[in-house]
């Protein structure tokens, strides 16, 4: 609790939040505020400026294009993903946001605000590498589009840098999709975590928790066995803390790996 | 007068059957309705003008020396009002005493650190400013210079040569050290068929963290020298005998209020370093000061439960499974600062064989300071970790011998037709019927159909196991074991107030030595009262919360230790009916009778003859107090009767470390199914059932409203909820996201049953109850171990047993298995 | 398009609405909705029993969301509809859900009973009748010590049973 000493604006255009965001040194974003003020109270992070993006309407839409293409603004929230019909084209996205935390922090918490933090433990970013979503960077330059196999840059490090906004994320058609997690109780933090998608052909696995990035593995069957010899080969070295020594994680990697993509053969069928 | 006679047999009341009048019932709470709307008052709802906000400064080193503190640019802070350092604190107040005999009579425990940070977390110095976020910023300010020394953060190697000593002045970590030896175990042990042999088995740190922290708001009356703290200190009566010497006062300038507290659970128990603090200030700066304490704070530097080492354990078994007794090397890790401790060096005795009819017993108990947090009664305290050991002894055993769970406790058991039964250290169980508990405990889970479960979940890849505990929950102490640790003590037996009093407007009116945390206590109150007055719950005025001015306060008023029903509940009755009587008495005056011919009914008192010869009780109340011109001198009538109940006990016999230490003994026994994910060591309690035998229950519901918390509780802390530091004596879980508590989703289906074996020593044949003895823990420690024994047999030897645990035993059996030893003869 | 300039600022005169009543205030951008409910405007019922956002002691109703009023800054509220413990009842008369609470002896201490209460309000305004696990999955948000959340549930499902 009891925060630093900060400043504060509330935009009403993505341009001028952009702004408010490149003239302000130290300042930060602030969307859904469930990763934010948290890092606020413990005051492990203060920024100067917390430019709220609330009233930005045009980060809130769900866009579903004839070809099945999901585009979603960076500010649409885990309660608006669940329960939106457009984002059931791509069922994996609202049954993974359904299982984070708790119907608060689903309310609150958005899309952009989850790969963003790029927190090792959080649901989306192994997500969205294995689904091959694009994320959309604007900032004083103008707007670029960068993968999000390359998004994911370190702890808590994206790449929408100093003064930039995703404004949104674009999800590809598919339905062969599968997360599996070992989770601190149920719909808890993550222990580790594994998300597949079979819809680009050969499986595409990111697994979470298990380095500061999600790590993609390769694999070209979906047989059991080849996804945790795959995972194996992979030679992670995860971190040890008080839930899981580093062999428990490397050992639950394989096994959620596995689980993921047996899953996403599922619904694929 | 109470009856210490024991009927032959206990009395065993069936499930529905009928209870007469309001005690047995469950009315409506009287709590419920302002809480439900937001209108309870806790201490952080209450603000004076101009009030300061404390924040204290803690220590981010485990153990360092305190090479200087300085406040000036604190101080430079506008808004700013004062600060508070260990150096003045040294000077202001004394060492709050110890209870220890040396070497713990020798540490010395300030309300800031003096000179030396003993944990991560601990108050170095205090800041007050005029609003919460200026505190916290102005602590910032402060400059502490610390000399990092080396921390000790494992009990088991306290007393080793090299280790770090926390405490100069007492020249060991050792704060208290004693053999209890009852019954003869060699004997036992040349008699056995075999001898059991567990190396280590480790009862994890762990607290009930109420949702509530703590803290209190405390003004400081200049003209009188009067404290009032407004707060949620769940045991004023102690809490002032630790800190009126501490600050040189009286006991009477301390004023504790209370109303509506978040929970405690003995977590609220030792706040008197913290209380001193804001009392310093409060003086020091003339002003109401108050502290909230974060979850942060609560879970780093507040109470932990006793963490316990139990080494060398050896059980003497005969051929046919009865347990002669056994031995074990206990060591007991207080963290920092002794505090309440070394009592839970003693209270485990409560309990000492469990419930089983062990008669050779001998425990080499010895507690040590770490640079952890300091710990504190936790809800169950000292005999949870107890009884945990007995319940691992019994399921080790079976599986080792190859023998029943169920069968190898019943025959261990002590039986029904036993009571009042007398342990080996002179204990006395009440009452309890064990193995009809365990009974309708399997039959809740439907035990017959385990096997064909089992082999349904195999079929599933998943290993499913049934797990029993079975506890006892001793309540109303004897605070005569005090002296068993150290007889300089001037401590034993036990006490509870209750005041009764008739209004002008016939208002009844109870006031409460106790504190209650959500207990409802005014509901049981009013439902004892309303029974003896011959009128209606609603009609009784139970006063919310405590406050020790009231004239409803002694010795050891407070709520703890699973003994409201007796001791609160038996003032309250003692009370009421010494009002009835000079009810009685004034009307008989009035109506010119009798007393023995008036009865008190329908909110009257009337001739029994005659009713229609009655006095409502206002005209009662306004003839003795307002209208009583012309009343017999001699009438000796108050309406105001204040009655101190004190439950009939002995001093210990300290020699022997032998006597009764608790008045009664309430069962619970549970039963849990679980099914383990083998490829990850995650598993999931499908089916669990608790058993619960406290005596008479007054209100059914609280009563099991007590389980399932308890329950709740118990489960949190065998799966996941646990207190470990890492090497430099850091608190790896200080939040409710590595310390997770059960949520909603996380609680299995909870089946519940229970008897009633009334207590034959108390006033209303109820035992205390709502501590639990950590039942969960160790039905779901039995049942990981059912679960996993087709892989290896690993034997469960953590009380805590997240994922991680259960997947290192499925990964490595033989490594929990090489502390194991069957010696047969 | 061109919609202005928004301001930088320390601190901020907000408008919000609790319980039917619009309160205006100067508050510190720093300061908790939490701290403003309950410190500035003494609306003491919402309860702080965290500070990591993960026990819901803190929740209340927001703009018809349910949200826990510790992870957002007052100044962020400015302009919003909020409803609290305080407002659930209708004078002296509770609603259902508050009796069903004391009837099923829902609550013990009653500490995380207003964010309960609060979790539970906007379960069944958009959920008339839960089933069992709807109501967990509703309350995972909220931490309670006391009850083992047995008797909330009975109490919330009851309340679905009967309307
Ligand atoms: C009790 C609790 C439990 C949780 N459990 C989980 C969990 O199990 N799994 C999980 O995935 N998450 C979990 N979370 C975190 C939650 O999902 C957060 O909502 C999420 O991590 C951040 O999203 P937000 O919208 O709240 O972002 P904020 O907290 O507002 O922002 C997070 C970071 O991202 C930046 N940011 C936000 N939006 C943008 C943008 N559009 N462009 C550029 N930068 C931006 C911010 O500046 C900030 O640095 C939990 C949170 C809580 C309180
Ligand atoms: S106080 Fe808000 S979630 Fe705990
Ligand atoms: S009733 Fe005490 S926390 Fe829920």
């Amino acid at each position: 609790m009891l925060l630093r000493e900060v400043e504060y604006a509330r935009p009403a255009s993505v341009r001028d939040a952009v702004r408010l965001l490149s003239e302000h040194d130290g300042a930060r974003a602030l969307a859904g505020g469930q990763t934010l003020i948290n890092v606020m109270k413990s005051r492990a992070a203060s920024p100067d400026v917390l430019v709220d993006l609330q009233d930005l309407a045009e980060l809130k839409a769900i866009d579903l294009a004839a070809d099945g293409t999901l585009t979603v603004g960076s500010m649409v929230t885990y309660t608006e993903l669940v329960e939106s019909v457009e984002a059931r084209a791509r069922p994996i996205l609202g049954d993974v946001c359904a299982t984070i935390a708790d119907v608060q922090v689903r309310n609150r918490g958005t899309i952009g605000g989850n790969v963003c933090s790029n927190d090792p433990t959080n649901h989306l970013p192994p997500l969205m590498v294995a689904l091959g979503a694009t994320m959309t960077i604007v900032g004083t330059d103008g707007e670029r589009d960068v993968p999000a196999e390359d998004f994911f840059i370190g702890v808590y490090m994206t790449a929408a840098g100093a003064g930039e906004l995703v404004t949104k994320i674009v999800i590809p058609a598919g339905k062969g999709d599968g997360f599996a997690a070992v989770t601190i109780g149920k719909d808890g933090t993550c222990i580790v975590s594994a998300a597949a998608s079979l819809d680009g052909g050969a499986p595409r696995i990111a697994i979470g928790c298990v380095d500061a990035v999600p790590v993609r593995v390769e694999v070209s069957s979906t047989a059991a066995d080849a996804v945790r010899e795959a995972v194996r080969a992979a030679n992670l070295d995860p971190p040890g803390d008080v839930h899981a020594s580093s062999g428990y994680r490397r050992h639950l990697a394989e096994v959620l790996a596995a689980r993921a993509v047996e899953q996403a053969e599922q619904r694929r069928n | 007068m109470t009856e210490t006679v024991a009927p032959p047999q206990p009395k065993v009341v069936e499930p529905g059957q009928p209870q007469k009048g309001w005690a047995g019932q469950n009315v409506p709470r009287k709590e419920d309705k302002r809480l439900v709307q937001g209108e309870g008052v806790f201490f952080d709802d209450i603000k004076r003008h101009e009030m300061g906000y404390v924040h204290f400064v803690r220590s981010p080193y485990a153990h360092a020396r305190i090479k200087s503190v300085d406040v000036s640019k604190a101080l430079d802070v506008p808004g700013v009002y004062g600060t508070l350092t260990g150096d003045e604190v040294a000077i202001l107040t004394d060492p709050f005493f110890e209870l220890s005999v040396p070497p713990g009579a020798h540490m010395k425990d300030y309300a800031l650190a003096v000179g030396k940070a003993r944990f991560a977390g601990e108050p170095v110095a205090a800041v007050v400013a005029s609003s919460r976020e200026l505190a916290r910023d102005a602590s910032e300010l402060v400059e502490v210079e610390y000399e990092p020394l080396e921390p000790l953060v494992d009990a088991r190697v306290a007393q080793e040569g090299d280790a770090p000593i926390l405490h100069d002045e007492a020249g060991s970590n050792v704060v208290w050290d004693g053999t209890f030896d009852w019954g003869d175990y060699d004997a036992a042990a040349a008699e056995a068929d075999h001898v059991v042999k567990i190396k280590e088995l480790h009862f994890d740190r762990f607290s009930s963290t109420p949702l509530e922290c703590s803290g209190c708001l405390i003004e400081y009356n200049k003209g009188t020298g009067q404290w009032t703290m407004y707060c949620n200190h769940q045991m004023p009566g102690v809490g002032a005998i630790w800190m009126a010497p501490a600050l040189r006062v009286g006991l009477d300038k301390l004023r504790f209020v209370t109303q509506d507290i978040g929970g405690a659970f003995g977590n609220k128990i030792c706040l008197h370093p913290y209380f001193v603090a804001c009392c310093l200030l409060a003086r020091k700066l003339n002003r109401a000061v108050q502290w909230t304490e974060w979850r942060t704070d609560q879970h780093t530097a507040n109470a932990h439960g006793n963490e316990r080492w139990f080494q060398d354990i050896e059980v003497p078994v005969k051929a046919d499974g009865t347990m002669l007794g056994f031995k074990v090397r206990a060591t007991d890790d207080c963290g920092a600062f002794p505090r309440y401790e070394p009592l839970g060096c003693i209270i485990w005795a409560q309990v000492t064989p469990g419930c089983y009819r062990w008669r050779n017993i001998r425990v080499d108990f010895t507690q040590v300071t770490t640079n952890k947090s300091p710990v504190s009664p936790n809800r169950g305290y000292s005999r949870m970790q107890h009884l945990w050991l007995t319940e691992r002894i019994i399921d080790i055993v079976a599986s080792e011998l190859g023998l029943d769970p169920v069968e190898v406790r019943k025959r261990n058991y002590v039986k029904h037709d036993e009571f009042p039964y007398e342990t080996p250290n002179g204990c006395i169980y009440d009452s309890g019927d064990y193995a009809r508990c365990l009974d309708i405990a399997l039959e809740l889970i439907d035990y017959p159909s385990i096997e064909q479960k089992r082999r349904d979940a195999e079929s599933r890849g998943r290993l499913l196991g049934v797990g029993i505990g079975s506890t006892l929950d001793s309540g109303t102490n004897n605070f005569g074991q005090s002296m068993i640790l150290n007889p300089d003590l001037q401590f034993s037996g036990n006490n509870e107030v209750a005041t009764v009093k008739l209004d002008i407007f016939g208002e009844i009116v109870v006031t409460l030595g106790t504190v209650p945390q959500g207990q409802g206590h005014e509901t049981t109150a009013s439902q004892v009262v309303a029974d003896i007055l011959g009128c209606s719950p609603d009609d009784i005025n139970v006063r919310p919360g405590h406050d020790s001015y009231w004239n409803s306060h002694a010795g050891f008023s407070g709520t703890y230790a699973s003994q409201f029903a007796v001791t609160g509940l038996g003032a309250v009755k003692g009370a009421a009916d010494m009002l009835a009587g000079e009810m009685k008495k004034l009307a008989s005056v009035v109506l010119g009778c009798s007393a023995d011919d008036i009865e008190l009914a329908e909110g009257q008192a009337r001739m029994k003859a005659n009713p229609e010869a009655a006095l409502p009780f206002m005209a009662l109340g306004a003839i003795l107090n307002a209208n009583n011109a012309g009343l017999p001198e001699d009438l000796g009538v108050t309406l105001n009767c204040r009655y101190v109940y004190r439950p009939p006990f002995e001093k210990p016999d300290l020699e022997r470390k032998y006597g009764n230490l608790t008045l009664t003994y309430a069962t619970q026994i549970h039963a849990a199914v679980v099914e383990v994910d083998p490829d990850t060591g995650v598993y999931e309690i499908v089916d669990y059932a608790a058993v619960d035998d406290c005596g008479k229950r007054i209100h059914p519901q609280i009563v099991e409203g007590q389980v399932h918390g308890a329950t709740a509780q118990a489960l949190g802390a065998a799966t996941h909820e646990t207190f470990p530091y890492d090497a430099d004596g850091n608190l790896l879980t200080p939040n409710f996201y590595d310390y997770h508590v059960p949520h909603a989703l996380d609680m299995p289906p909870m089946k519940n049953g229970f008897i009633e074996s009334e207590s034959p020593f108390t006033p209303l044949g109820a035992k205390g109850m709502g501590e639990g003895g950590g039942a969960g823990i160790h039905a779901i420690c039995a049942a990981l171990q059912d679960a996993l024994r087709a892989r290896g047999k690993p034997v469960v030897t953590d009380s805590c047993n997240p994922y991680h645990r259960v997947w290192a035993l499925l990964q490595e059996p033989e490594a929990s298995r090489a502390g194991v030893e069957v010696v047969s003869r | 398009m061109e919609a202005g300039t928004a301001e930088v600022v320390r601190s901020k005169t907000v408008s919000v609405t609790v319980n039917g009543t619009t309160y205006e205030r100067e508050v510190d951008a720093r300061r908790l909705l939490i701290h403003f409910l309950r410190d500035d405007l003494d609306l003491t019922g919402s309860h702080v029993g965290c500070d990591t956002g993960n026990c819901g002691a803190c929740s209340v109703i927001l703009d018809g969301t349910l949200i826990k009023s510790c992870m957002m800054l007052a100044v962020q509220a400015d302009g919003a509809t909020i409803e609290t413990v305080e407002g659930l009842a209708e004078g002296e008369e509770l609603t259902e859900l508050q009796k069903s609470f004391s009837a099923h002896h829902a609550l013990q201490c009653g500490y995380c009973t207003p964010g309960m209460l609060m979790s539970a309000t906007a379960l069944l305004r958009s959920n008339a009748h839960p089933t069992e696990a709807e109501i967990r999955k509703a309350i995972q948000g909220n931490i309670c010590r006391c009850t083992g959340y047995v008797n909330i549930v009975e109490a919330i499902k009851s309340v679905g049973e009967t309307s």
